[in-house]
């Protein structure tokens, strides 16, 4: 084996796990995290060929999550697949669907009506759906000019002091306008919002589709960026917590020699303005009269850090809005997964109890701090959706 | 009246061998065994194929046989050898004068030893001490004792053989010094069976002792008990051996889904000696430390322990007791019709059948030759019985399964054709209902612990924590029954799970039996504790 493998040991098989895995309750396809992780790791160590049910674990991490003796069952089988995807070359659609972010800087020199256009119009998804991207999956649309360029163009005031933003690739290349109400509320509390150069991908995607070097490379750009932002003092944070997961958990768990000199942690945008609030830097006095009532959805991955429902607290305290937890389980979507044609119908079958959940609550919107999961929970809910920055933004920023 | 030509005592390795050996050769002959198949010192070992370099320098003929023997195995024991190749690491304090002549008597015994730099054996075997100063790599392998006999017994039947479990010998016949028959008793039904013969082979390894007294036969066998640790998990992919002199734990063995290390050596006078202590565990674990310093993080199932049936003429013991076989043709001693086989080890039980078969051959003018070096012992699957196995039983489970059932794999996969659901009961080992149901059907089966002999049922992970009641409910709904009733066997079951983990049990292991306890003895009420409810 040529890959650091997670120990099997700690599972005492009790099937908490089992339980709670939303996929396997999904589809027979999938045979349980117990079985495909701890139970047949032991078999992969022996050199048994891999189990075909693997590639529909979604890495939702919620075996992770319900694991009473901390086995990092998802990581067994990412560093499964991973292995897998050594010896068999993944898929054309696996790629795309790891390398979002190289794609669209590839296709940077092209306006963006032309690449969604290109990329959204039937044909491209009959196209796309032949090579296993779901044709009845939402796909988010290229926006007009990536945020970080955007950014870097945009006087952010004198400000006091400073913040790194690790944008992740949802808001960089599909969604700068959450981007924006994240740096609009940080400069309200005094911080200027840098995006250091080195700050690429955080590989998760590329882990989930097996594409472990690929991670590495990006794991080992970004710490850099990390480390320089710690020398210097500056915190780092991002608002998805997909890829503050892959910083603090997964990049050590899986090259542990990457992170010898210290683990740099990214901190969840959330939860920084809510020490902004405490520390008296961010007033959440508001500017507008908003009665809405909003269905919050806490993703996977956050859940997964144990650090609490920080967007969640931060609504709260927001006055004039009336916040449920919808806490019905996972999305379904999981990063791409629920893009791929054979796993749609599981992922929509998975989200079914949070749609009608949405639906039933009266809400006018959900809300949530993934990208994917707002993507689906449009989807599935029929509902907009947005990041609980944006709603700061709306109840606190004084309206023209 | 049952008559035949050989009764065979023991239903080990060896006496199966035989079993097989004889009926290949058209003798007529049946074995009993007083257990199931490969109860006794051929399941109680580390699973180690040796290619001899063990013995190379304490006992060449045997390290000489050894190679043979592996080279036949790997050929004709296909499903029950895996080839891994072995490792002899030394460390800093091993004395570098033992290595050279270990080298030499390697050479000498036509076993190829070669040496590897210790920074690639450790890029191989990562979880190896970065102190090991020198490294050669061996043609050691593993084997799975339990499966050798059961495939050897399903040949044998296949030839005519048969086999009788649960029989214990209660008396050998002798008529004007002369074997005229055998005496048992079926521990099942309590009935006793008399089987008239002209040969008597006793193959009672640790055990051959009290069968020759039966004869009025005094013969030097002690039995020396050893222990062994399995470690949940293979954290090492080759047969690891410290090299210097054989001592006690000093071998490192994956085993299929697990790591087997061991063992110790101690003097016992009971043949049935198979208690572990904790003792035994933390010795082995202070001594094999050394070589895997993350020795203690590795989650430890259980411990066992067996007899190895030494032969001792000369008063030896121990270590120094050879480990070579040697066969007595009681006629020298005036009884004619019996010969006893004593020592060995299971990497050379061909071979030991071979030379036994050879002389029962003589005494009754058989001079068909031996055809068991050639011939494999379990036919390979046909490609269309592996298609059609893909469809009911998960797919990489297949492989698992067909070598573990042999023979009876396309007859598993027939009767899983008309099923919707083949559960796999057994997660931690990979058994699905359709394999434990055959089994269970079997004549020789008479229980879940024989269920979990062919099947591996309850030996992984869990300990039977969820299989067993898995396997009991599946049974009585296939209206599978045994003699005793499926509580008192799961209860027996579990009873003997509780023998091998009770000497390792601290860590995730404790936790592990805390669950198994709440399933067992608080939700199902197992050990009827109703006194404790109504104070």
């Amino acid at each position: 084996m040529s890959i650091h493998h997670p120990t099997p040991d700690a599972c005492i098989a009790c099937t908490a796990c089992v339980v709670n895995c939303p996929v396997a309750r999904a589809t027979p396809n999938y045979l349980g995290p117990r079985l495909v992780g701890p139970a047949y790791e032991r078999f992969r160590l022996l050199g048994l060929g891999e189990e075909a049910s693997l590639h529909y674990c979604s890495n939702c991490k919620n075996c992770d999550i319900s694991c009473p003796h901390g086995v990092q069952v998802s990581a067994i089988n990412m560093t499964a697949r991973a292995e897998y995807c050594l010896a068999h070359k993944p898929a054309l659609r696996d790629w795309v669907l790891g390398h979002g972010e190289l794609l669209a800087r590839l296709l940077r020199p092209l306006p963006a009506g032309l690449k969604n256009f290109g990329m959204l119009n039937p044909l491209t998804r009959r196209a796309l759906d032949r090579i296993g991207i779901s044709a009845r999956a939402p796909m988010p649309a290229f926006a007009p000019e990536r945020f970080r360029d955007r950014l870097a163009k945009t006087y952010q005031g004198m400000q006091p002091r400073k913040v790194a933003l690790f944008p992740g690739c949802f808001i960089d290349i599909y969604d700068p306008g959450t981007g924006f109400d994240l740096v609009w509320a940080l400069n309200r509390a005094g911080y200027e919002v840098i995006i250091p150069k080195e700050f690429s991908c955080c590989g998760l995607p590329m882990i989930a589709n097996g594409f472990r070097k690929d991670a590495e490379k990006n794991a080992k750009r970004n710490l850099r960026a990390l480390q320089r932002m710690r020398a210097e003092g500056i915190p780092v944070i991002s608002s998805c917590p997909s890829c503050v997961l892959m910083h603090n958990q997964d990049v050590p768990e899986f090259f542990p020699e990457l992170v010898r000199d210290g683990r740099p942690q990214v901190l969840d945008a959330q939860a920084f303005l809510l020490d902004c609030v405490e520390r008296g830097e961010l007033s959440l006095t508001p500017e507008n009269e908003v009665a809405e009532r909003i269905i919050y959805h806490a993703p996977c991955h956050l859940r997964a850090q144990g650090g609490g429902l920080p967007g969640y607290e931060l609504l709260r305290l927001l006055p004039g809005l009336r916040v449920d937890n919808a806490d019905a389980g996972c999305c379904g979507i999981s990063g791409s997964y629920g893009f791929k044609k054979e796993k749609y119908d599981v992922a929509m079958t998975v989200g079914a109890p949070l749609f009608d959940k949405v639906r039933r609550s009266g809400a006018d919107l959900s809300c949530s701090e993934c990208g994917t999961c707002r993507i689906q929970l449009v989807h599935g809910a029929n509902r907009p959706s947005l990041h609980p920055v944006s709603l700061l933004r709306r109840v606190l920023e004084k309206r023209a | 009246m049952k008559q035949t030509s050989v009764v065979i005592i023991g239903g080990g390795a060896t006496g199966i061998g035989i079993l097989r050996d004889l009926s290949m050769r058209g003798v007529d002959a049946v074995l009993l065994e007083r257990g199931g198949l490969a109860h006794g010192t051929s399941s109680r070992f580390h699973g180690l194929l040796h290619s001899g370099a063990r013995y190379a320098v304490g006992d060449p003929e045997s390290a000489r046989e050894c190679i043979e023997e592996n080279f036949i195995m790997r050929r004709i024991g296909k499903q029950c050898v895996e080839e891994t190749e072995g490792f002899f690491a030394a460390l800093p304090e091993d004395d570098p004068a033992f290595a050279a002549r270990w080298v030499a008597a390697c050479r000498e015994a036509g076993i190829a030893a070669e040496a590897v730099d210790p920074e690639e054996a450790r890029r191989l075997e990562p979880r190896l001490s970065p102190r090991v100063r020198e490294v050669y790599r061996v043609p050691d392998s593993c084997v799975d004792g339990f499966r050798l006999v059961w495939h050897n017994a399903l040949s044998a039947r296949r030839y005519g053989g048969e086999a009788l479990t649960y029989h214990e010998v209660s008396a050998i016949r002798t008529e004007q010094g002369r074997v005229v028959g055998v005496e048992a008793r079926n521990r099942m039904t309590g009935e006793t069976v008399n089987i008239a013969c002209d040969y008597v082979v006793n193959a009672a390894g640790s055990w051959s002792g009290v069968v020759a007294r039966m004869a009025g036969l005094d013969v030097c066998v002690s039995p020396d008990k050893g222990t062994l640790i399995v470690f949940n998990h293979r954290f090492t992919s080759r047969v690891v051996n410290r090299l210097h002199k054989s001592s006690d734990g000093d071998i490192f063995v994956p085993h299929g889904s697990v790591t087997i290390f061991g063992t110790t050596s101690t003097p016992t006078d009971d043949p049935a000696d198979s208690a572990p202590t904790s003792e035994d565990v933390v010795r082995l674990l202070d001594i094999g430390e050394p070589l895997f310093p993350d020795l203690r993080s590795y989650r430890i199932l259980r411990a066992f322990a067996g007899t190895r049936p030494l032969y001792t003429p000369s008063n030896a013991s121990g270590r120094a007791a050879s480990r070579n076989f040697h066969i007595v043709d009681h006629m020298d001693e005036g009884l004619r019709g019996m010969a006893s086989i004593f020592g060995g080890k299971l990497t050379t039980y061909r071979l030991m059948a071979e030379r036994m078969s050879d002389l029962v051959c003589r005494r009754l003018g058989v001079t068909t030759p031996c055809r068991t070096a050639e011939e494999p012992i379990i036919p390979d699957p046909s490609p269309e019985t592996l298609e059609r196995a893909a469809r009911s039983f998960p797919a990489h489970g297949v492989k698992l399964v067909a070598d573990r059932l042999g023979d009876a794999f396309a007859e598993v996969v027939g009767n899983t054709a008309g099923e919707a659901d083949n559960g796999m009961l057994c997660e931690c080992e990979m058994v699905t209902a359709a394999e434990i149901e055959y089994v269970a059907r079997d004549p020789d089966t008479h229980s879940l612990h024989d269920v979990r002999l062919r099947t591996r049922l309850g030996m992984g992970t869990c300990q039977g924590t969820f299989c067993t009641l898995r396997a009991a409910a599946a049974l009585a709904e296939r209206h599978v029954d045994f003699a005793l009733s499926p509580g008192r066997d799961v209860q027996n079951f579990l009873q003997e799970r509780w023998r091998g983990l009770r000497p390792a049990l601290w860590d995730t292991q404790l936790k592990e039996s805390e669950l198994s306890r709440a399933v067992y003895l608080a939700t199902l009420n197992l050990d009827g504790a109703c006194r404790e409810q109504n104070n």
